[in-house]
């Protein structure tokens, strides 16, 4: 059984919902998004969310594609996170997700990326710009199933019922809901037509709904309550460090602070 | 329709854009088949535009150069300078079809802000152009048309701040706004159906030289040079000649300052296969697939992937590509200017500087098209630049010290 249905069949079983937390591998460095990574872990996520940074991040906000320019100028190449990624997972007993866009995956070769991924123990991906359409020519799909990776279908308020059709056919462990029309980021409040998109998504998909982009607060979460089953909180996580940073703090405790708050 | 070329092209988007780009190819399909779209756009391209723009024998430098004829296609006599108004002004129909309220593009050059931002006036959109910091402080000119048309121009500061960052922040901005927004993408790449729709729109370029030099040598040209950034002049140029075998098609990539990674444009020197933008095509990227950095003399070249038709027919050796690099483009602007009266836009000029290299070795009969894809005018500072010309400095130094005086001398509670 894949990780990320364990996962989920404990959060059923204790009816609350659970937490993605999100990173970019070797951001602010390599060394200190390994450490992030475990504060993640032991902090209380549910599951883990690590980015493959890349020069043009097109479904990412400013806090996001900043964080993944500051990784690739500290010399987070694809090599550097495949040996961060080995370290995280020996070390994680949640399930790891790698997030990443459609040519990191390409160019590393689509077999070899997924063979490699299983190798290390990686539950899930999520790469937002390969539609299942182009399926027929990259194989990624077969590749995810052969290797047995839960390839995240990510969809969004556009998304039409065709589409939702579509990617329920090809959907594995949950589905990613864009919270709103947009990139990436923090927002102070969530979109108010959320909950009715939610309940039309579950008329497609079986599987359980995770929700993620402008999550930062406690309150978010709590309102997603018996709505979705994951909560994804990443950009609110690089603002927190960010800040931090800036005010010459330890933002490693500040990020576990904030997990902890934003989980109890 | 088609959505492929070869193994390159695609529709590589995130989810939220895949509505959007499905009305806008089924728009598109419908708007071909129906006549009066056809005779809107037409009647816009002639109306509007000025089109058909000429094509000039070059007289003094075919007899200069002393080989074959050389014909120049003369697109910066369009309104806006460049060819990048006819794809504008067919994709603004298709917004108007659609309903939408709000148009953004990316610009390099600015030549296809300028062109957004007219046909936003012309039709009442609202409209927004992203521009890379770089590119925003080589091409001041055009920002300065692009507000005046009443567009609002945003520079972008992140990755490399030139061309295909402005793509990026296009597509996050209509990823937000698709709703009300159309992205007119300004080239023959990204995701299907824009290289297609662009080909189109621009193909008319090509069935007017076939006419005019039909008129005037009775016959097709027997070579066809054209500039490729992401291939919009050049498949407007091309497409109409694809399957004419007789007709050579030779496309000008940006050689920069150099053969070295990072100092050149040149897409088929060092590039490889990769899916960037949300299309597949041949990119210039490091190891790990991360776009990598270009250099050009023109803002219109710099840019690190290619159309995936354009990748398809050089895979078919349908099209030949060489590369010049930033200094014979000064040198062929300075030729043409001088001995043809025609100031071409510093991204043509590459395709001038490779009729200079090819003309001399062709016979006397041989007849060959360049295309020039946009006047000169916008390109007044970077060549002023590479002329090092003394009195356009100190014009600007003049100038800038006469605003600074009229700065102070204005009363200080009255900022009109």
């Amino acid at each position: 059984m894949n990780k990320i249905d364990q996962k989920i069949n404990g959060l059923k079983k204790c009816n609350r919902i659970g937490l993605m937390t999100h990173l970019v591998l070797g951001y602010p460095n390599p060394m200190d998004s390994l450490k992030l990574a475990k504060i993640l872990i032991d902090a209380g996520s549910d599951f883990v969310e690590l980015q493959i940074p890349f020069s043009d991040p097109i479904a990412d906000g400013p806090t996001i594609m900043h964080a993944s320019e500051v990784a690739l100028r500290n010399g987070a190449t694809v090599t550097k996170c495949l040996e961060l990624l080995q370290k995280i997972t020996v070390y994680s007993p949640i399930p790891v997700l790698v997030m990443c866009y459609y040519n990191t995956v390409f160019s590393f070769g689509v077999e070899e990326f997924c063979h490699r991924m299983k190798s290390l123990n990686i539950s899930g991906l999520i790469v937002p710009d390969i539609p299942v359409d182009e399926e027929k020519n990259e194989k990624f799909v077969h590749f995810c199933l052969k290797y047995d990776l839960y390839l995240i279908r990510v969809i969004s308020p556009a998304s039409s019922k065709q589409r939702l059709t579509l990617n329920a056919k090809r959907a594995k462990g949950f589905v990613y809901c864009i919270s709103r029309f947009g990139v990436t980021g923090t927002k102070s409040t969530l979109d108010p037509t959320l909950q009715n998109y939610l309940s039309n998504v579950k008329k497609y998909f079986s599987i359980p709904i995770a929700v993620g982009f402008g999550i930062s607060k406690k309150e978010h979460i709590d309102s997603l309550q018996n709505k979705a089953d994951i909560a994804i909180v990443g950009s609110a996580i690089i603002d927190q460090i960010e800040k931090s940073r800036n005010y010459r703090q330890n933002y490693l405790d500040t990020v576990k602070k904030f997990i902890i708050n934003i989980k109890h | 329709m088609k959505g492929r070329f070869g193994i390159y092209g695609g529709r590589y988007a995130p989810e939220m854009l895949i509505p959007a780009l499905e009305e806008l190819e089924e728009t598109y399909i419908h708007a071909k088949k129906d006549k009066r779209f056809q005779k809107e756009f037409l009647s816009l391209l002639y109306g509007f535009s000025g089109r058909p723009t000429p094509l000039t024998f070059a007289k003094n430098l075919t007899v200069m150069l002393g080989g074959a004829k050389i014909y120049f296609k003369n697109e910066g006599l369009n309104i806006t300078g460049a060819h990048k108004i006819t794809h504008c002004l067919g994709q603004a129909l298709l917004a108007k079809r659609m309903g939408k309220k709000r148009l953004i593009a990316e610009t390099g050059a600015g030549q296809h802000g300028v062109a957004t931002a007219t046909v936003s006036a012309k039709f009442g959109f609202e409209c927004t152009v992203y521009m890379g910091e770089v590119d925003v402080a080589r091409q001041r000119s055009n920002v300065f048309w692009m507000q005046q048309l009443g567009a609002k121009v945003i520079p972008v500061s992140f990755g490399s701040r030139t061309l295909k960052d402005a793509v990026n922040a296009a597509l996050k901005d209509w990823i937000t706004n698709v709703k009300d927004t159309h992205y007119l993408l300004g080239s023959t790449l990204g995701p299907h159906p824009f290289p297609t729709i662009n080909r189109d729109f621009q193909s008319i370029v090509g069935r007017e030289v076939a006419s005019q030099l039909n008129k005037m040598e009775g016959r097709d040209p027997d070579y066809i040079i054209a500039c490729v950034g992401g291939g919009s002049n050049a498949m407007g140029i091309f497409s109409h000649f694809i399957k004419k075998k007789g007709v050579a098609l030779i496309g000008v990539e940006a050689g920069g300052k150099g053969k070295r990674f990072g100092m050149h444009a040149a897409r088929f020197n060092g590039g490889r296969v990769g899916i960037i933008e949300g299309y597949k095509s041949i990119f210039l990227q490091d190891k790990d697939g991360n776009v990598a950095p270009t250099h050009s003399i023109s803002a219109g070249l710099d840019y690190p992937g290619i159309g995936p038709e354009v990748a398809y027919l050089k895979d078919k050796q349908r099209i030949t590509f060489v590369s010049v690099t930033d200094r014979e483009v000064v040198d062929a602007f300075r030729l043409l200017s001088r001995n043809e009266g025609i100031i071409p836009a510093l991204e043509s000029a590459h395709a001038v500087a490779h009729v200079i290299k090819l003309a001399p070795i062709l016979a006397k009969d041989k007849i060959i098209v360049v295309n020039i894809s946009g006047r000169g005018d916008k390109d007044i500072f970077t060549i002023a630049d590479a002329l090092k010309d003394k009195e356009w400095n100190e014009f600007l130094e003049n100038k800038v010290k006469e605003n600074k005086k009229h700065e102070q001398n204005r009363p200080k509670n009255k900022r009109t």
